[in-house]
């Protein structure tokens, strides 16, 4: 074999219509029968990272300013910042080309092809996860987009809710890959009374940018 | 009533996120003259107390942090520290 493959731990059963070549992964563009949300996107092919530093305060991964409150996240430039704890941050790339590689400095790991990354968006995205988890995702006391770090269809996950809007909500999850099938299977078995449905790679983009 | 914890990171959680790590039981015993009854008994034995005691527990499905909380044992319920050493300090 002259070139690797990346392989999505994500698999739906849905044919897609229109596939992209991107680093090495296959990236799904657009499903058939998407409906009219809500959508479960596919994202594990976004670059993601762990930086873990007992300095954080002195840090500015991407040149973004690390949030100082656990738990809470900041979107900068298309890159997610989640304060995990006191020496612990996890970063998303949600948008460009997904090649933004490990920055040369110390402290980060890669974590791309050891976590599945999905996006839950549209309406009644909080009436499917309130079916998957005790997290309340409509705490006032919460400003998005805010990081929780707990169960979710009973495995360990980190879910940033980047939008409570109605017709606009949206979060984003991940969890171990080892999870990836069965998590998608339970969301999909909870999403099924309200319509959702799996969606490629565009539907997120256009409602990232609407953020 | 169902057992909530707060986590130091995360905030108040189910209780069924975490797993109990026993009593808090001070630091451990230094090594030079340890007899193996000593380290036995500070291994093995518990207080068992009815009431408040001070416990470790690990937020097992979030954060993955160990610390301690207060907890009464006959109500099942979380105490604040502060309230809880009040507590303690009467009973003594």
């Amino acid at each position: 074999m002259k070139e690797i493959q990346r392989i999505s731990p994500v698999e739906f059963k849905t044919s897609p219509l229109k596939t992209e070549k991107r680093n090495n992964w296959e990236v799904v563009m657009e499903y058939s029968g998407e409906g009219g949300g809500p959508y479960l996107v596919d994202l594990s092919h976004k670059p993601r990272f762990d930086l873990q530093d007992a300095g954080l305060a002195a840090r500015k991964p991407f040149g973004i300013g690390i949030p100082e409150t656990f738990g809470s996240s900041v979107l900068e430039n298309g890159i997610l910042v989640n304060r995990m704890n006191r020496t612990q941050v996890s970063l998303y790339c949600l948008t460009g080309q997904d090649n933004t590689g490990l920055p040369d400095e110390p402290g980060f790991t890669d974590v791309t092809e050891s976590t599945i990354f999905i996006a839950l968006i549209g309406k009644e995205v909080f009436s499917i996860c309130e079916k998957l988890t005790a997290l309340d995702f409509m705490n006032p006391e919460r400003k998005t987009p805010f990081l929780y770090q707990g169960p979710f269809s009973h495995v360990p996950c980190q879910i940033v809710t980047l939008s409570r809007d109605k017709e606009t909500s949206g979060i984003l999850l991940t969890c171990s890959r080892g999870y990836g099938r069965d998590m998608i299977h339970a969301v999909l078995h909870a999403g099924e009374e309200f319509s959702l449905k799996p969606a490629g790679e565009n539907r997120f983009t256009s409602w990232i940018k609407n953020l | 009533m169902a057992l909530t914890i707060t986590c130091p990171v995360c905030g108040k959680r189910n209780g069924y996120e975490f797993k109990f790590g026993g009593e808090e039981k001070g630091p451990r015993p230094e090594e030079k003259d340890l007899t193996p009854k000593a380290w036995c008994d500070y291994v093995h034995m518990n207080q068992c107390v009815a009431g408040v005691q001070k416990e470790w527990w690990f937020h097992k499905d979030g954060c993955g942090s160990w610390f301690t909380i207060y907890r009464d044992t006959t109500t099942n319920l979380e105490k604040e520290a502060g309230l809880a050493n009040h507590q303690e300090a009467d009973k003594s």
